[in-house]
């Protein structure tokens, strides 16, 4: 018992070793991630001239956000990621869900299908965007097909049409990250026991009541670590607009997200060409840093809550 | 086969065809790339779904030369490599002592490690920038490997801890006994039995580098050093006429992830099924 009690001496050249193990990554770390996001708060704070710091600004350059003629770019990229984050959520995830419990039931070829849809997935943002920006065209590939189910007739201009171009980018990118809800979901249906599923089956009920009463409730860590993601990775949506719509988020800013418009306010594509406002992009990365951490522990937390504990 | 189970296969018909329908959504457009790269651009144009009637390798030469594709892939590949080695190397050696020694300061040092997995760093690019410009890391694939290596050691900090955690400690303890450094253990006793986890890192770090184009836009502006995705955003405007060549630009890039995928497929669905991440 005393034994127990008494501390072991430090050990000091385990923690010298240990110090020496660490400190290449936690250099590199602190230097090129840590360092430069903290002064990016920091410095929003303050007046800029160009990429100089001036004197301290207080709550200016937030202010300046909330008013013309940042206001509504500002609102306007706000809507356009929420929008893209509810269409993500059924476009890709609901369907996702569908999709893997389709899988689940069968016993054959589900490996080669999961790889199949997860293909899109390792693919870069810019070739999948590259790609549907060449099949959407006028007279490209997917006017050709939808001229033959006679769906529509004339020209396809969904991409230059300011109340289409957001639904398609959105439903670019559920093409490209559709395989990531189908894995994790048949991961986490693989995950709850069988004898669930045989009981339910005897019960009585049918395919679709099993997945909403039975597996639903026990896929919530599954939901959970979707949903975050999800919220994480729209709401820092940039690559796809920049290649198929521009960094301006074409046509007349209807696509625009918050870090295009982050990055015309940092990088001098906003108003007049080669203007930065580095004091205002500060403030805006400010506020998408806390919604982001926000939100995402709010998500998590009422996640935790939720899930079904099997003791 | 029995009345039943053919029941059970009608039943299943409709599922089997939403799962073929999706399969049809994702090929017929990575079809229609692998195709047009064969075409001349007038027959992308005329004959979009057929096979080419004449096949031709015009526009994976116009892309590798006219448009110096064979540049963009080195540059690639030197950052992509670069990035993963040493994110391995620093990440290995920062995990080890955090999940193995005794210390009173690896959870919280740990944590430090893990938010990194979900700081949203492209809002610092601003001072990024900046530091970039004071150590003379611009328009260098060397600052490149830096910014990815540091984005990608929360990640592999965090895998590579988990499965080293697990380890039963008699594995060191009698080489420790035998008088071996601690470097020594890491590289041969501890690295060899982890390697599963060390594959994973490896290809998601890879991937991920891979398919960047955010940081080169930010920090290359000479062509000499610009990457593949970073050269592709300029290529889709600067030959929006030559499709043939774009298509094979397209082709050629994915070429490493596509080799890659389809020697690595089980062991990327199950890296993603269990931590749930690329990006």
């Amino acid at each position: 018992m005393a034994s127990r009690l008494r501390r072991d001496p430090i050990d000091w050249p385990k923690h010298r070793a240990a110090v020496f193990f660490v400190l290449p990554a936690l250099v590199i770390y602190c230097l090129f991630v840590v360092y430069p996001l903290a002064t990016s708060l920091f410095g929003s704070f303050f007046e800029w001239r160009g990429l100089r710091m001036r004197g301290f600004a207080g709550l200016d350059n937030f202010a300046r956000l909330f008013v013309d003629p940042s206001w509504p770019r500002l609102s306007g990229a706000f809507l356009h990621n929420v929008f893209w984050f509810c269409g993500i959520m059924v476009l890709q995830n609901a369907l996702g869900l569908i999709f893997a419990y389709l899988l689940f039931l069968r016993s054959r070829g589900t490996a080669f299908l999961q790889s199949v849809f997860f293909f899109p997935a390792v693919l870069s943002p810019v070739i999948v965007g590259a790609l549907w920006r060449l099949l959407l065209t006028p007279d490209g590939v997917v006017e050709t097909v939808l001229h033959n189910l006679g769906l529509i007739q004339g020209r396809l201009t969904i991409l230059g049409n300011s109340s289409w171009a957001l639904w398609v980018l959105v439903a670019v990118d559920a093409w490209n990250w559709m395989g990531l809800p189908v894995l994790i979901f048949t991961a986490g249906l693989r995950q709850i026991q069988g004898e669930v599923f045989e009981a339910a089956r005897l019960d009585g009920a049918g395919a679709g009541r099993i997945l909403w009463s039975i597996a639903l409730p026990q896929l919530i860590p599954a939901i959970s670590s979707l949903t975050t993601l999800t919220f994480i990775n729209t709401f820092n949506q940039f690559d796809l607009v920049y290649v198929m719509q521009g960094v301006q988020g074409n046509p007349s800013y209807s696509t625009d997200t918050l870090v295009t418009y982050f990055y015309r306010l940092a990088f001098g594509a906003e108003g007049a060409v080669g203007i930065t406002d580095i004091g205002l992009a500060l403030a805006l990365g400010t506020l998408l840093f806390l919604l982001l951490t926000v939100v995402t522990i709010m998500l998590l937390r009422f996640f935790e809550k939720r899930t079904v504990r099997l003791s | 086969m029995t009345n039943l189970d053919i029941a059970l296969h009608v039943k299943r018909l409709p599922g089997w065809m939403v799962l073929a329908l999706w399969t049809l959504v994702v090929a017929l457009p990575l079809y229609i790339l692998i195709v047009s790269c064969f075409k001349s651009t007038a027959e992308i144009y005329g004959d979009k779904f057929g096979l080419p009637t004449q096949w031709t390798l015009d526009n994976f030469v116009n892309a590798w030369t006219k448009a110096q594709f064979a540049r963009y892939m080195v540059n690639s590949f030197l950052v992509t490599g670069g990035a993963v080695a040493l994110t391995i190397i620093v990440s290995a050696m920062a995990a080890f002592p955090l999940s193995r020694y005794p210390l009173g300061w690896s959870s919280p040092l740990l944590a430090f490690f893990l938010a990194g997995v979900m700081l949203p760093i492209r809002l610092a690019s601003v001072e990024m920038f900046t530091l970039m410009k004071h150590l003379d890391l611009l328009d260098s694939r060397l600052g490149l490997v830096f910014v990815y290596t540091a984005i990608r050691i929360p990640f592999a900090v965090f895998i590579l801890a988990n499965f080293m955690r697990v380890l039963p400690r008699e594995l060191e303890e009698a080489a420790r006994l035998d008088g071996a450094k601690e470097w020594r253990i890491l590289v041969s006793i501890i690295v060899p039995t982890i390697r599963p986890a060390i594959a994973i890192v490896a290809i998601f770090t890879a991937i991920a580098v891979w398919n960047d184009f955010f940081f080169p836009l930010i920090f290359i502006f000479d062509d000499a050093y610009k990457t593949v995705p970073l050269a592709i955003t300029t290529f889709v405007g600067q030959f929006r006429t030559d499709w043939g060549m774009v298509f094979a630009s397209l082709a050629i890039s994915m070429m490493p992830v596509l080799v890659m995928y389809l020697l690595l497929a089980r062991q990327i669905r199950e890296g993603v099924g269990a931590t749930g991440g690329l990006k």
